[in-house]
């Protein structure tokens, strides 16, 4: 664990209750308690755009057949993901796949802490569930026009990228369907806040997302 | 550059404190208007419940993710009022001001409709109650709460404005209040808005049938 001594992004870390009404550890212990008599075939875990995920129409039509259980927490970065998946929300079930969607907030850290971070998570699920696949997505780009936070973003998928590219039982999927106009600018017809996905945004992302979710477990079944 | 609510009250309060020096009085910093770095966009991520629910009235949304009083101030103030006459205006702002009182965040929440009534002389202000939140009683219900009641007795003295209770029903008699209302104990799941949806179109429609237009245009 000498990584995660030095990489904030990758020491399990729980959400402080700033604002005072523990939210956050509510969610988590929802998460662990409903997972008891649960027994998913997919587990996605992550932040507001998987959590968000769940609220729309698209869930239900292309996951929920599935068997998917959804763990997204809103603002959460990979240190609280790391906490959480340490602390309960894996111990009852058995997913074949777990899809991680984390990063885009762990701000003040970079991408290589960033890429730590998921990679940490990705070691975390591998040694709960040694039979799980990960399918890490993409970070998306953010913001209206062209900003660091972007270039971070790009950065954290290329390290992650070659990072999981040796292991069998990972992957990077990039999920970004082209939001960056040639203009350099993103439509907040497809990110409203251009951070967040609109319903139209979700179903350009969840299409191929669900081709490729089906092909592994179907993979997964054969072995 | 960046986008945390969190890192942006920051800057925010302390241009808060800078100009409540600077000017020198006691001001409600809940009711100075102060811009979020950085945003841009609206809070549309409901648009189905929207589209269904909404958008027959002919309705806009001008709603930010985050918002505070003071933000939602400074927005009103710089440009989002000058090319519209709504007949209605639906307030629902205050739980995100984390730094103010109860008692300040009502103000901010008069001050913004204050600003309506002036600006928008044809505008009725609907202002939405606080919803409870949090899975378990906590500080920040007994906050909102608090922010309702000032609300009650202090805009009836406004003209027209009124003031609409719709968190009827959250808290269920264990005092918890349900993912399937609210899936963080916080933002409303579809179901959730369609409970408050129907409080709230009554009273809209009641408003729109009594506006004088309509009056005018089925005497002709």
């Amino acid at each position: 664990m000498s990584s995660g001594d030095s990489n904030p992004a990758a020491t399990p870390t729980p959400c402080v209750d700033i604002q005072g009404d523990g939210r956050w550890m509510s969610l988590h212990n929802h998460f662990v308690s409903n997972s008891k008599d649960k027994e998913p075939d997919v587990l996605f875990v992550g932040d507001s755009l998987v959590q968000l995920l769940h609220q729309f129409e698209v869930w239900r039509e292309l996951f929920s057949p599935l068997h998917a259980l959804n763990f997204g927490v809103g603002g959460d970065e990979t240190q609280h993901v790391l906490w959480r998946l340490s602390n309960g929300e894996l111990a009852h079930i058995s997913p074949k796949v777990v899809v991680l969607w984390v990063g885009t907030h762990n701000h003040g850290h970079t991408a290589e802490q960033i890429c730590g971070g998921i990679m940490a998570i990705v070691q975390l699920i591998k040694d709960k569930l040694p039979k799980a696949y990960t399918l890490v997505l993409g970070v998306l780009p953010r913001g209206k026009m062209p900003n660091p936070l972007r270039e971070r973003n790009a950065q954290v998928n290329k390290l992650v990228k070659d990072a999981v590219s040796s292991l069998p039982h990972a992957s990077l999927l990039n999920v970004d369907p082209g939001f960056v106009h040639s203009d350099g600018s993103i439509s907040h017809q497809d990110l409203y806040d251009f951070l967040h996905l609109t319903p139209q945004g979700y179903q350009a992302v969840c299409q191929p997302l669900h081709a490729h979710l089906k092909g592994l477990l179907e993979k997964q079944a054969e072995n | 550059m960046t986008d945390i609510p969190r890192l942006t009250s920051a800057v925010a309060s302390c241009l808060r404190i800078a100009i409540s020096w600077m000017s020198g009085d006691e001001m409600n910093p809940a009711a100075v208007a102060q811009a979020v770095e950085d945003i841009q966009g609206d809070d549309r991520w409901m648009s189905q419940i929207w589209r269904e629910l909404f958008s027959p009235l002919h309705a806009l949304n001008f709603g930010i993710g985050g918002d505070t009083t003071c933000n939602v101030l400074w927005r009103l103030q710089n440009g989002e009022l000058d090319n519209i006459g709504p007949k209605v205006t639906v307030v629902w702002v205050g739980t995100n001001n984390h730094e103010h009182s109860a008692e300040q965040v009502a103000g901010g929440i008069l001050a913004i409709a204050q600003l309506l009534t002036s600006r928008l002389p044809k505008t009725k202000v609907v202002v939405l109650g606080l919803l409870a939140r949090g899975e378990w009683p906590n500080p920040l219900r007994e906050k909102n709460v608090a922010v309702n009641s000032f609300l009650r007795s202090w805009l009836p003295r406004l003209g027209h404005t009124q003031f609409l209770d719709v968190g009827a029903g959250f808290v269920h008699s264990d005092e918890t209040i349900s993912t399937r209302d609210m899936f963080d104990f916080l933002h409303l799941t579809a179901a959730g808005y369609r409970a408050i949806a129907k409080p709230l179109i009554d009273l809209l429609l009641q408003i729109l049938e009594e506006t004088p237009e309509e009056k005018r245009a089925s005497l002709v």
